[in-house]
């Protein structure tokens, strides 16, 4: 599946929407125009009716212009309620479709660019991606509301003569062709901003992670100008695409006016009243144009946006297919042999490759081949899927969602009850804590376990590969951050769930308390060393 | 990804705040209000244009002013686009030099974070864009351009220029009535919106362990169903949050036909009450043509609004940054003395070190040996003021200890390095540095090989990311660059951390050559390379 299949497919679904948005916009631009246009002929030939004595006065027909005057006046009004609501549900309806299908796409793209959209900007920047394609959805009335402005225009000034109609014509068609060309232009200061958004992103997170540097060399001025410097670069960016979009006003109003002199100027001969309507006319069929203008400008956002999230739909694949688990999960690590069950503390100096180690085996990095063997078969063949059935992990940054505590914990099984919930908690020296927050397990956490403290954060963590049902935990620094107490009462309550369920544990930590819980000892070094030097 | 606090401070503090931050800026509503004089010259034009052609008169002159006017407004509005982009570019500028200068002359205690700064250096301050180049032009010139259009209709019409500021109270009063709702229906969905994408972002983020528990598919479902549920609940909000815009666009087109009705019944002499006042056609139709310009100014402002709820946003996530308050770097002499001292990082359960003393003499080379996370780094930090003091005392020569910034050097496992050319990195330690010293520096740190078969030597360029350095060779730079400068203190940390043996043995001979001359505290796993020190203390939790 594209993007472009899903937007055009959203685009049928949305259809009665989009029509009526559509409809109604029509409505709003032929509204306009006929409001200004025929309110300008009524003034004008009441004027004339006027002077022409009390009789010519007494005939003019003044109801029926001026209750359409008053109708119009009110169909605009309904009919652009009636389009911002439609335009809007149309973009929402889309908008819970499309999400979802867009981190399908992620979930399924390969790990080593899924994860890669995980950091800083590209986080962002897929965000603001999403949002400038769901927000398209908003603007595909403008067309038709332009055409609608387009028709009634130029019946109205066809009454001023052809040639007024072909002026008003000319003014928009030059108008959104020269709005077309320029905005392949905006394209470029459009990349700029991009770029110079990147290099302060950069800057800033060099200097955020050089505090002690800085410190040290007293540098926090230097630093500070660097910081602004790269933030004026962008600044300067930001002022030359805002030169180009105040172009798109420039335009606008240029060409609001020329239709409207040429077109009264070349309807005089069709009298005073036809004049004014005309001109009046054609100055709003040329503003009705103003939101496609606008739209131009955010083209090329638009379009850099669907490419690179077409690029995410593109990368997914479908994966190696997942083979059945192996039905005795042993696990051989570098010709080292484990039985299902067994305790293995991984260790090794910092920076030796046990977390990268840990990730492989979760098939979220790739393995080397031959090193790890499950079940008699490389692991780095096993399809992820298989992988993640056979392990239970805790990461070593606890990495939790943005919810409740039981939104953490069902991530591992979404099907988990009450009793099973709390029982994890508890074998994690946790279920105290939980009882004491003012919801419970319904309690929001905030973004990463924001309102738990470190050791908790770990803690729940740990109660959330508890929950899995796999046969080896993967503990990686469960005991970080843990005073020594909690420590000690973490280490014996896996120990004696260990025991109840039987499942291995493999287990990086260099916290004694918790590596005495392990019968063998497995050096993660062997032949992971990279070359630094 | 900014967040939006639960608890949002006042409306008012925030109000207050973004009054101050953003200071007084006049230059775009200026041009904004020049424009709406264009719009008052354009309808005299077009007026005089029709009159013209009743008495059949000469219409191309008021055509060539409709003209000139229009390439006014083209004028004024793209500069006042334009101004306003400047006009953001200084608030951004003066915000985010607040928000970095809070960060780095940070009190002690506060948790190093180089997201918080992304968040708030970049995020939070972009996000005052709009509000400052769009809404408050936008604003400023609401509340006086349609008082110039009012004016300028009661000079022909005085009649018209009532009826105008008629539509404008029932307007105000609809404002009041359906607009404070609809502006708080309006905030709700944007926050709901935020919040989604938060969440989103959030998804993406922690996709690991959505993965790694097979997860994917349930988070999918609650992704599309946290979405479907905003849909559903903002289509509810929109119908009551378009009620202020449908408000505007009525009183909008009521103003133009009320205007046009009472004119063209005036100039017919039909009017059932008598006004003191005579109509001509050429007066009427340029209260018309000016009509639609009374509301053109709040359609500008109601389309800037959603610049205001994200500088809103921002302003909560900028408000907390302290005015950043300097240290003062004074001379500090060893001993250094620490009693019984405890790190305790604010939200953290366990000090990361407690009990440590420790008595460092003059010139003595003393090693922190422990694993990681036994609080190392932590220490080191502590004597540059980053990390807190929670208990106990330090001494330098007598005196308590601030902070040994500008005292001491640092070469750390991850150094920073510049663009530039090597020469430019190492002087960040020193900037007036001679040749001399830095070849004295380069040799000390056994950079020499290095050098000699790099192009360029000691010019060579670098990138940011020092691509084509093996990690040896950037802490050897680092530690380069620590020698330079003439401080008495050397803060190394994890100097020799990820390295192969070959390279941590070559290192650890460099470091035992340079270290002596200056007080020296090493934070290091390595036996190996603690072995140089003239003492060795450890840490760690031996439970």
């Amino acid at each position: 599946m594209t993007l472009h299949s899903l937007i055009a497919a959203e685009r049928r679904r949305e259809r009665r929407r989009l029509r009526q948005a559509g409809a109604c916009a029509a409505l709003v631009a032929i509204a306009s125009v006929l409001l200004l246009a025929l309110s300008g002929w009524f003034l004008t030939a009441a004027a004339l009716a006027g002077g022409a004595g009390i009789v010519a006065a007494q005939a003019f027909n003044y109801m029926l212009p001026s209750a359409m005057i008053r109708l119009l006046a009110i169909v605009r009004t309904g009919a652009r309620y009636g389009e911002r609501l439609a335009s809007h549900g149309a973009a929402f309806g889309a908008l819970a479709r499309l999400r979802p299908a867009l981190y399908r796409a992620i979930t399924v793209t390969p790990a080593p660019v899924a994860l890669a959209l995980g950091r800083g900007e590209a986080t962002a920047r897929l965000i603001g991606d999403v949002d400038a394609v769901e927000w398209r959805f908003v603007r595909l009335s403008g067309p038709w509301g332009v055409a609608a402005a387009l028709a009634s225009g130029a019946a109205l000034t066809l009454l001023g003569g052809w040639l007024a109609m072909a002026a008003t014509l000319t003014c928009v068609g030059v108008a959104l062709g020269l709005a077309r060309s320029w905005s392949h232009r905006l394209e470029e200061p459009g990349r700029a901003v991009q770029q110079a958004m990147g290099a302060l992103r950069e800057e800033v997170a060099m200097i955020g992670g050089s505090a002690a540097e800085l410190r040290c060399f007293a540098l926090e001025d230097w630093a500070t100008a660097r910081i602004t410097a790269a933030g004026d670069r962008l600044a300067e960016a930001q002022a030359r695409q805002a030169a180009v979009a105040a172009r798109f006003e420039a335009l606008h109003a240029v060409s609001v006016a020329l239709a409207a002199a040429s077109a009264l100027v070349l309807s005089a001969g069709a009298g005073a009243a036809i004049a004014a309507l005309a001109g009046l006319a054609a100055a709003m069929t040329v503003d009705s144009i103003a939101p496609l203008l606008r739209a131009m400008t955010e083209n090329g956002r638009l379009h850099e946006a669907e490419a690179r999230l077409n690029a995410l739909f593109g990368a997914a694949e479908d994966g190696r297919p997942a083979l059945g688990l192996p039905c005795e999960p042993n696990l051989a690590i570098d010709g080292g042999r484990f039985a299902p069950g067994s305790r293995i503390a991984l260790t090794g100096p910092s920076g030796c490759g046990k977390t990268t180690l840990v990730e492989g085996l979760l098939g979220l990095r790739p393995l080397q081949h031959g090193r790890i063997m499950i079940g008699g078969q490389d692991a780095a063949l096993l399809a992820p899927a298989t992988l993640r059935a056979i392990f239970a992990w805790a990461p070593q940054d606890a990495a939790l969602i943005a919810g409740t505590v039981r939104d953490n914990l069902r991530l591992a099984d979404g099907h988990a009850n009450e009793d099973r919930l709390w029982q994890v908690l508890q074998d994690a020296a946790l279920d105290t804590v939980v009882r004491a927050l003012p919801q419970g397990l319904d309690t929001w956490l905030g973004e990463d376990g924001a309102r738990l403290s470190g050791g908790e954060r770990r803690r729940l963590s740990l109660a959330r590969a508890y929950l899995g049902d796999a046969p080896w935990l993967l503990l990686d620094e469960p005991g970080e951050g843990l005073d020594a107490a909690v420590a000690d009462d973490v280490a014996r309550r896996l120990d004696a769930r260990l025991k109840r369920t039987g499942q291995g544990l493999i287990l990086v930590s260099h916290r004694p308390v918790l590596s005495a819980l392990c019968e063998r000892q497995w050096m993660a070094d062997l032949g992971a060393r990279r070359s630094a030097a | 990804m900014t967040t939006i606090a639960d608890a949002a401070p006042g409306a008012r503090t925030r109000n207050r705040w973004l009054k101050d931050a953003v200071g007084r800026r006049d230059g775009a509503a200026g041009l904004l209000l020049l424009d709406t004089l264009a719009a008052i010259g354009f309808a005299a034009g077009i007026a005089g244009g029709v009159t013209a052609v009743t008495e059949q008169g000469a219409v191309l002159p008021w055509a060539l002013l409709m003209l000139g006017m229009g390439g006014l407004r083209a004028l004024f509005a793209s500069l006042a686009s334009r101004r306003g982009a400047v006009e953001a570019g200084a608030v951004k500028r003066g915000q985010r030099l607040r928000a970095v200068a809070a960060m780095l002359h940070r009190k002690a205690g506060v948790p190093i974070d180089s997201g918080l700064l992304a968040t708030q250096a970049v995020d939070a301050v972009e996000a005052l864009d709009g509000y400052v180049a769009r809404f408050l032009p936008a604003r400023r010139a609401a509340a006086i351009a349609p008082m110039l259009v009012l004016g300028a209709t009661a000079c022909a019409s005085w009649v018209s220029a009532v009826i105008l500021a008629g539509t404008l109270l029932p307007f105000v009063a609809a404002m009041i009535l359906a607009g404070g709702a609809a502006a708080e229906e309006s905030r709700r969905q944007f926050v709901a919106l935020h919040r989604l994408s938060a969440r989103f972002a959030d998804r993406v983020r922690t996709l690991p362990v959505v993965l790694a528990f097979r997860a994917e598919t349930r988070e999918t479902e609650a992704v599309g169903a946290a979405a479907q549920e905003l849909a559903k609940r903002t289509m509810r909000v929109l119908r009551v949050a378009f009620l202020s815009s449908a408000a505007l666009e009525f009183f909008a087109a009521l103003s133009v036909a009320l205007v046009a009705v009472y004119c063209g019944f005036a100039l017919l002499g039909l009017l059932p009450v008598a006004v003191p006042e005579t109509l001509t056609l050429g007066r009427g139709f340029f209260v018309l043509a000016l009509a639609p310009e009374f509301y053109a100014p709040m359609r500008r402002l109601a389309a800037a609004y959603h610049d205001k709820q994200a500088a809103e946003t921002a302003a909560d996530t900028l408000m907390p940054t302290a005015a950043s308050e300097r240290a003062v770097s004074m001379a500090v002499a060893a001993p250094l003395i620490l009693r019984d001292v405890a790190i305790q990082y604010p939200g953290s359960d366990a000090p990361a070190v407690s009990h440590l003393s420790l008595r460092i003499e003059r010139g003595e080379t003393v090693a922190l040996l422990g694993p990681s996370g036994s609080g190392k780094t932590s220490v080191l930090h502590l004597l540059l003021g980053l990390a807190p003091l929670s208990a106990g005392t330090i001494e330098a020569g007598g005196a308590p200890l601030v902070s040994l910034a500008g005292q001491a050097s640092w070469a750390g496992q991850h150094p920073l390095l510049i663009a530039g050319t090597i020469r430019e990195n190492l002087l960040l330690a020193d900037p007036q540095a001679k040749d001399l010293a830095i070849q004295r520096a380069v040799a000390a740190a056994g950079l020499g090989p290095m050098l000699a078969t790099r192009p360029g030597g000691l010019d060579a360029l670098l990138d940011a990311r020092g691509s084509g350095l093996s990690g040896g060779e950037r802490r050897r730079i680092a530690l380069a660059r620590a020698l330079l400068s003439p401080a008495p203190f050397l803060l190394l940390d994890e100097p020799t951390a990820h390295l192969d043996a070959a390279a941590e043995a070559a290192l650890i001979a460099t470091i035992a050559r340079a270290a002596p001359g200056r007080t020296t505290l090493i934070a290091t796993h390595s036996p190996a390379l603690a072995a140089i020190a003239t003492r060795v203390v450890h840490l760690g939790t031996a439970i």
